[in-house]
């Protein structure tokens, strides 16, 4: 039998149908977990993160929209954001500037990472690619990525130009791209 | 004139929040106002956020997607999202006191009253308190912790000049890093989100959550780093589902002295 596509269990979901969510989480648990630990390095505050980020899902079901982007991209994002955020907190670092806009409201889907098979998939290469970068780009695009820093905060951090910061976070991203879709 | 689109490249760093400084600047400003860059910083969003299928997968412990199921189910019972639309459809906005917050209050009271008189069992008087309100059993928890430590400060959050009207309460403990938030707002426009932040003395505001605009029904509990004093909290207007750092207007504003 084939698994409910999300967007069904998401049309569930608003109906107040637990059991959807319970499928969703253990669909995506594994994979945002893995994301938040590594961002987080604390098992208790990913687990935190993971728990508000489902329960959000639970309540704004109604408001998303599964034609308009990837469900599981959704929460990739919503989380890396929250533990990201989180991590700042905890360092206390420096008031950022607030942005003048965000525009991020839908996700093209490009991947279609609903599919356990194509997403492990994914995953793989994308682990190659990384591991297939220069180590001081791979290290560079790790910091932004993981550790939510900026170009300036690699360079402060890292003690490298800003110059060749820039260059090789674009340049890791540019041989990405090709993989990311 | 209209300045050039984005290159795929600088938005797929923007999206990574690598971008600073004057390009970040420059970016932010062509996005305002061209539909086409805001599409493709959407789907540069996505692409970046899959970097994080990097990361191995772990399974998580089975006991958070039972506290996950819990807390779905006490909401199911008690909801605390749920709008009640007046059946006149006027609203009393302004100085209104939410239910949430009262409850809250009540606690406080209840709980300090009890404490002077030095022969309470709290737990029993706030298990009567939630069986009696049928509260969502998380938030009232919470406010069973807080409202028992005397360095807890309450902080009313008010609407902000040409800002929709609203009101909201924070119960917060800065030791324990937990508190319970309750308010009500004029509901966010499609596609956003109301945001609730603990900004601190120094340092960037720090995310509380996302709340909703009718959360005065219910409290929601919010759990930060302990140790980290509010200067003020604010609930932002955010694009749908929040962001890391405040991105949006001020809805409303509280000062925590």
């Amino acid at each position: 039998m084939q698994p409910a596509p999300d967007s069904a269990l998401v049309d569930r979901m608003r109906t107040g149908d637990e059991a959807a969510l319970s499928t969703l989480y253990d669909r995506y648990s594994a994979m945002l977990f893995g994301m938040l630990t590594r961002i987080l390095r604390d098992q208790q505050a990913a687990e935190e993160v993971l728990q508000d980020l489902f329960l959000q899902l639970w309540r704004n079901a109604a408001q998303f929209d599964s034609a308009r982007g990837s469900l599981p991209a959704w929460l990739m994002v919503i989380g890396r954001n929250r533990a990201i955020s989180r991590l700042r907190g905890r360092r206390d670092r420096e008031v950022l500037e607030e942005e003048a806009g965000d525009y991020a409201n839908t996700f093209a889907s490009s991947q279609n990472i609903e599919d356990e098979a194509q997403r492990a998939q994914l995953a793989r290469n994308i682990s190659v690619a990384l591991q297939q970068l220069p180590v001081e780009q791979r290290q560079a695009l790790e910091l932004a990525y993981f550790e939510g820093m900026t170009q300036s905060e690699i360079a402060s951090q890292t003690g490298i130009p800003l110059g060749t910061v820039k260059t090789r976070v674009r340049t890791a991203m540019q041989s990405l791209r090709q993989i990311l879709g | 004139m209209t300045t050039p689109h984005a290159n795929p490249e600088d938005l797929d760093l923007y999206a990574l929040g690598a971008l600073d400084g004057e390009e970040k600047q420059a970016l932010d400003a062509h996005l305002r106002d061209c539909p086409q860059c805001q599409q493709q910083l959407a789907a540069a969003r996505q692409r970046t956020a899959l970097i994080g299928l990097a990361a191995p997968p772990m399974a998580p412990r089975p006991q958070v997607k039972s506290a996950l199921m819990d807390k779905v189910r006490a909401e199911k019972r008690a909801p605390i999202t749920q709008a009640t639309p007046s059946k006149t459809g006027k609203k009393r906005w302004g100085l209104r006191f939410s239910f949430g917050f009262g409850l809250a209050t009540a606690v406080l009271a209840f709980a300090t009253y009890e404490f002077a008189k030095q022969d309470l069992d709290r737990g029993k008087q706030l298990r009567q308190l939630q069986a009696q309100l049928s509260q969502d059993a998380a938030a009232l928890q919470a406010m069973g912790q807080i409202t028992g430590a005397p360095d807890s400060a309450q902080i009313t959050l008010l609407q902000q000049p040409n800002g929709p009207p609203g009101q909201g309460h924070v119960l917060y403990n800065a030791r324990m890093g937990l508190g319970v938030y309750s308010g009500q707002i004029a509901p966010a426009p499609s596609g956003k989100s109301y945001q609730l932040w603990l900004v601190p003395s120094s340092g960037a505001p720090v995310d509380a959550g996302v709340v909703d605009a009718n959360q005065e029904n219910g409290a929601v509990v919010v759990r930060l780093t302990p140790g980290l004093a509010p200067k003020a909290f604010a609930v932002t207007l955010e694009p749908l589902g929040g962001r890391p750092q405040p991105t949006g207007p001020k809805v409303l504003v509280g000062a925590a002295s």
